[in-house]
């Protein structure tokens, strides 16, 4: 009896238990949600160092690795070299003066908004041809990263027509006294063609203090310029700036793209040991990095560079640093502030591409971001692809999805291909191709 | 047992046997010596320890296997001495290269065990995924 009594009182239970779970599975309503089956494969393997891709409407895919060169996959999967580096081989041309050293070489990659008419090509490069006399230190000028233009040729095999319409973006020719103080750092690098055509060139500090808050140098800035390298003509830098800066006080921005809803710009900056940042520009705004030393309560600094400081061959706490030369310095009047700051961890913002079509259902419009991972001190490594609800003023977020992937890469260019799905390209030498259903 | 634990196993091993001047046991007491000093444990390390190792930290920057990606280099398919050395280097606050913050600050809290293992790993490992 006492037997029959406690299975009934079990299955009463049970019922009552599966009964609670359903009613709160239904809860948040996410049934109703359009959540979408994320879905990834590799489209390329194999690359070295594969840092940014380009579409065609017709799913032909142009993408650069770092110390080769240039190449196209056409729409039926074969591979095109079309423009090499100095010394790289089986490409169709070369350039000689084309260079890789440290995290620079060959870099973004777009394409014109008329390509189908014009054929056009950008390409964004570290170069050897306008140091001129400028790049005897790390305290000069050093004119070494530049925009090329070229034209396609119609069956995809060759480029022509190489015009350089950008030849002086800065280059850090040499070590200098610094964590990752190798030369070649902080290129920035990603080009992308904003609303109305324009082309936007996303740059870096390299290693200078006086970089980004600089007017006449270009590093450290967001060029908007036209097909020929002339500014936009409604750019607003301030008084005595470079006309082609649309915005500027960045530290390495390797992230850039227009917002579908508004086509504002967002970008994806690098931190130093704290504070990956996403930021929604302002024509004429300042990012707010200055790592010069000297400057905002600070003295001198190791080879006049205040990035990394205090203690900057040491592990300290991130917001000490923070606070010691922040990302976005608020004492600057024209300062943009971040959107998101990745919880001041600095984990290597990669890139960035905002999620276009229905296909991705709640998740459209939001910005996916590749964090590449580092970890040094006690911050995580963090290798993800994260999509992030911004809200509609870009002041700020209103949630952070992690892409379920099932894999940790380094991801390092993010673009979204013509059929809605995102490309990622990582380090390790794949181009993978994510889905969404 | 790590390389300091093992050269404190052969110091025990001559004071304990020396300490009688008994020339039996200081025959056995070099034996012993020559053992540890030949063991596995001393020359070479565990890989599989050694992938695991990898994979908490120094994937991060190395990539796979140590394959090597972005702006930092290939560091697999090196002579087990060559990279213990850089490793110990590294660890004694030692600079040899742009990097060397970075890398002295990863280096810091390894054991000897821990740097065999690394190497043992990083002697063949091999990405899978070209």
């Amino acid at each position: 009896m006492m037997n029959a009594l406690g299975k009934l009182f079990s299955t009463v239970m049970a019922l009552a238990l599966l009964s609670g779970l359903s009613s709160h599975a239904h809860a948040d309503g996410h049934e109703g949600m359009n959540v979408p089956t994320i879905k990834s494969s590799a489209l390329m393997s194999g690359l070295e160092n594969p840092w940014d891709m380009a579409f065609l409407p017709d799913g032909t895919m142009f993408f650069t690795e770092k110390c080769k060169g240039l190449s196209v996959r056409t729409k039926n999967g074969t591979v095109n070299a079309l423009y090499g580096m100095k010394g790289s081989t089986g490409y169709s041309d070369s350039g000689s003066d084309l260079f890789c050293e440290g995290q620079a070489g060959m870099l973004g990659v777009v394409a014109d908004i008329n390509f189908a008419k014009n054929r056009t090509l950008y390409l964004y490069s570290t170069s050897s041809k306008y140091h001129g006399s400028g790049c005897k230190t790390n305290f000069e000028k050093c004119d070494g990263n530049i925009v090329m233009r070229f034209k396609v040729s119609d069956d995809l095999k060759s480029v022509s027509n190489r015009t350089d319409i950008v030849t002086d973006i800065q280059y850090k020719p040499f070590e200098s006294n610094q964590p990752f103080g190798g030369p070649g750092a902080h290129n920035g690098g990603r080009i992308r063609i904003g609303p109305g055509g324009f082309l936007w060139v996303a740059g870096g500090d390299r290693h200078r203090g006086i970089c980004p808050q600089d007017g006449q140098l270009l590093c450290g800035k967001v060029l908007r310029i036209d097909g020929d390298g002339n500014a936009h003509p409604g750019n607003n830098p301030p008084e005595g700036y470079d006309k082609r800066i649309y915005t500027y006080g960045h530290r390495n921005v390797q992230g850039i793209d227009f917002r579908p809803s508004d086509g504002r710009a967002f970008t994806a900056e690098h931190g130093p040991w704290h504070n990956d940042e996403i930021t929604a520009l302002v024509n004429g705004g300042n990012a707010g990095w200055d790592p010069a030393e000297k400057r905002g309560g600070r003295g001198a600094c190791p080879d006049k560079y205040c990035g990394y400081e205090p203690k900057q061959m040491d592990a300290v706490d991130p917001a000490v640093r923070a606070a010691y030369t922040p990302m976005s310095d608020t004492r600057f009047k024209d300062l943009m502030p971040a959107a998101w700051n990745n919880n001041g961890f600095s984990q290597g913002t990669g890139s960035a591409a905002f999620l276009k079509g229905s296909n991705w259902g709640v998740y459209e419009g939001r910005l996916s971001v590749g964090i590449m991972g580092i970890a040094f001190g006690d911050t995580p490594p963090g290798s993800r692809i994260d999509m992030i609800d911004l809200t509609p003023d870009g002041m700020g977020i209103r949630g952070i999805v992690r892409m379920p992937l099932g894999f940790a890469k380094r991801f390092r260019g993010l673009v979204m291909g013509p059929d809605n799905a995102l490309y990622a390209s990582t380090d390790e030498g794949e181009i993978y191709k994510i889905t969404a259903e | 047992m790590d390389g300091n634990k093992n050269n404190r196993f052969c110091f025990y091993v001559i004071f304990l046997f020396c300490g009688g001047v008994d020339i039996t046991r200081l025959a056995k007491g070099l034996l012993l010596l020559f053992l540890a000093g030949f063991s596995g444990y001393a020359l070479s390390g565990d890989k599989e320890a050694g992938e695991e190792r990898y994979k908490k930290t120094c994937i991060n920057c190395h990539g796979p296997a140590g394959k090597g990606v972005a702006s930092y280099p290939k560091i697999s398919g090196k002579e087990v001495s060559y990279t213990k050395s850089k490793l110990e280097t590294y660890r004694d606050g030692i600079k040899v290269g742009p990097n060397s913050a970075l890398m002295i600050m990863m280096a810091k809290p390894l054991t000897d065990e821990e740097i065999a293992n690394l190497a043992a790993y990083l002697e063949d490992a091999k990405y899978d995924n070209n």
